[in-house]
């Protein structure tokens, strides 16, 4: 037998693990399981917060119906209010789920460790899975809250929560490939953190708002952020999607009249096609990049 | 090539002209070596002399800018590229440079984890990791977070990780750095104790001592360059030169000059070194007087009998095999000796 049939004999007969299955399955598997245990205790501390932020909602929400202001009419109403800062729980959930997710291994040195012992593929298939799942679970837990105070207060459950659950999942998934892809780049777990608030609070509002002035009305399609929008325009959705809005002229202090047009929310096609090309792109160039970057103690 | 298809049983790792160039920096050029089964390989060098990029190159952490990397597979020497790296370096465990962990998990889940990587039986994972911590002399620290550990204790971690799936070659990069004396006498036992289980051993350190106590043959790299490679046996033979330890019952607290001189009245004539390279020193906390001489078997001997003739109550007369690889190392390295532009 010649060395390339040699060769490949060992790698077929490798593949198979003693349970039968092949190695990169149980590897990922294996890797699943391991990322849970050491990612649980940041899981209870993004559950804490959740809750603390139901919590803040809640008591601000009892102190208006002391106040004998009443509570809206349609369930909805209320629970958008739960909903108000739902994208920032979410890149902030993100951020502490996906920031250390590549950027940990050249940071801490790790690699040295695992990849003799696992292809980077197989390592970041595990990772993305665990730790988007720890993140997706803090989400469910949230609208949880949600719909049972929504429940004790207005004896029903409006079934378009669970629509607006699906979309904030999606959302979660196109932001946790984000801030992988930042961890890709970054060298550390805390920067990778800090740029990809950063980018939420400031950087892509910015350009939505440079677009409203000065793209003559385009649609912000490529801007992940937009996609936020239909988590809670779903209850609701507004037609049409977009608002003009007026400065300037005799009424507002004089000069130009200026209209600019502010796109509410993406319809649910776009929404989905954008989220998921997001999601995979973003995935894809951040393994490459993974793939391709050395430890830091090289030159 | 066509040497490296015969079926050499013995030979289990090889290297071929294997360079590593970091932009113009060049951190290891043309080593060729070969690791035989069941021998320990000692690779020497001081710090940035390319032992832990050789040692990445073999764990396909870095790949070779040019050069390969063969490693013994189904019986025969295969190739390591990107596509067998898993089937090859299955049955390798490394322990590269400082290793770094996950604080706030134990030992036993990280060693079940990777142990679990490599396909290790699930039903005797418990019992093989408890083993492994047991062989490490850690077994009260097994369930305790690691980012309670010292980086000793860190360091014995990383090699239970390089053997937790009882390879038969264990790569280990300076595998006694931040230990103890005690410690690192352990770790040289440990390693003793994977030769007699018929391990191969693949060990990098810049401890003349450390290696030379273990390891049956010994490469020397200087800035990224090969420059000896052989029995320790043979690199004695090659350094011809060698250092003598020894003490006295007594000796003087002060005045201690005037004693080395008597000294050297009695050892000079016999070290078989020139004028200007004879010296005997003292260290007065380990109170071990050093003397340097030719290495030659006859003069150690004669140097020996003299000191006790005249009167020297000798408690103590060795050849430390450390000062041997030290000398032949200086030598080596000199400009002009190994080659390397100045």
């Amino acid at each position: 037998m010649s060395i390339k049939n040699k060769e490949e004999e060992l790698i077929k007969e490798f593949e198979k693990t003693r349970a039968g299955m092949k190695r990169n399955f149980t590897q990922i598997a294996d890797t699943f399981t391991f990322e849970i245990k050491k990612n649980f205790k940041t899981f209870i501390i993004m559950l804490i917060f959740f809750m603390i932020i139901f919590t803040l909602f809640s008591i601000v929400l009892y102190l208006q119906e002391i106040q004998e202001v009443p509570l809206p009419d349609d369930p909805i109403d209320y629970l958008t209010t739960y909903l108000s800062m739902i994208g920032f729980l979410i890149i902030l959930s993100t951020s502490g789920f996906a920031g250390s997710i590549i950027a940990e291994d050249f940071q801490k040195q790790t690699g040295n460790l695992l990849f003799p012992k696992i292809s980077k593929i197989r390592l970041f298939i595990g990772r993305i899975m665990s730790r988007y799942l720890l993140n997706a679970v803090c989400i469910i837990v949230y609208y949880t809250l949600v719909s049972t105070i929504t429940f004790i207060k207005y004896e029903e459950f409006p079934p378009i929560i669970l629509t607006s659950l699906g979309w904030a999942l999606f959302y979660t998934l196109s932001m946790f490939a984000f801030v992988t892809f930042l961890s890709s780049l970054m060298k550390s777990t805390s920067a990778t953190i800090i740029t990809s608030i950063i980018f939420y609070l400031m950087v892509f509002s910015l350009i939505l708002q440079m677009m409203a002035f000065f793209a003559g009305g385009q649609e912000p399609f490529f801007l992940i952020t937009y996609y936020e929008n239909i988590i809670t325009a779903i209850f609701n959705m507004p037609d049409p999607r977009y608002r003009e809005l007026t400065f300037g002229g005799p009424r507002m202090g004089g000069g130009p009249e200026i209209t600019f047009t502010q796109w509410i929310t993406p319809d649910e096609l776009t929404a989905f096609i954008g989220m998921l090309l997001y999601a995979v792109i973003l995935l894809t160039l951040a393994y490459l990049r993974y793939r391709t970057r050395q430890s830091k103690s090289e030159v | 090539m066509s040497d490296l298809n015969k079926n050499r049983d013995d030979i289990l790792v090889r290297f071929v002209n294997l360079t590593k160039r970091f932009g113009n920096f060049t951190a290891v050029s043309q080593v060729n070596l070969e690791i035989k089964r069941g021998e320990i390989v000692g690779f020497l060098g001081p710090n940035g002399a390319g032992k832990s990029t050789t040692m990445k190159m073999m764990a396909h952490l870095l790949k070779p800018t040019e050069g390969e990397v063969w490693i013994r597979g189904n019986g025969e020497l295969i190739k390591l590229t990107s596509s067998n790296k898993d089937v090859l370096l299955d049955n390798i465990g490394f322990l590269i440079e400082n290793p770094a962990f996950y604080g706030n998990l134990t030992p036993k889940t990280i060693l079940k984890y990777f142990a679990k990587l490599k396909g290790y039986p699930r039903k005797k994972l418990n019992f093989r990791v408890e083993e492994v911590i047991r062989m490490m002399g850690m077994s009260e620290w097994i369930d305790k977070k690691i980012k309670t550990f010292s980086k000793g204790m860190r360091q014995k971690i990383g090699i239970a990780s390089a053997i937790i799936h009882d390879p038969d070659i264990v790569v280990l990069d300076e595998p006694t750095t931040g230990l103890d004396p005690k410690a690192r006498k352990d770790v040289r036992d440990f390693i003793r104790r994977l030769k007699k289980k018929n391990k191969t051993v693949f060990l990098s350190s810049h401890l003349l001592y450390e290696v030379s106590e273990v390891a049956d043959r010994i490469a020397i790299i200087h800035r990224g360059e090969i420059i000896a490679f052989d029995t320790l046996d043979n690199l004695e033979a090659k350094a011809e030169k060698s250092i003598i330890n020894f003490e006295v019952l007594n000796p003087p607290e002060n005045n201690i000059e005037s004693y080395i001189e008597g000294l050297k009245e009695v050892i000079y004539p016999l070290t078989g070194v020139d004028d200007n390279a004879r010296w005997i020193t003292y260290n007065p906390d380990t109170k071990i007087f050093q003397t340097f001489f030719n290495g030659q078997s006859s003069n150690q001997s004669e140097i020996l009998k003299l000191l006790i003739t005249n009167g020297y109550e000798i408690t103590e007369f060795s050849v430390p095999k450390a000062g041997l690889l030290e000398n032949l190392f200086i030598d080596l390295t000199k400009e002009g000796q190994t080659g390397l532009e100045g």
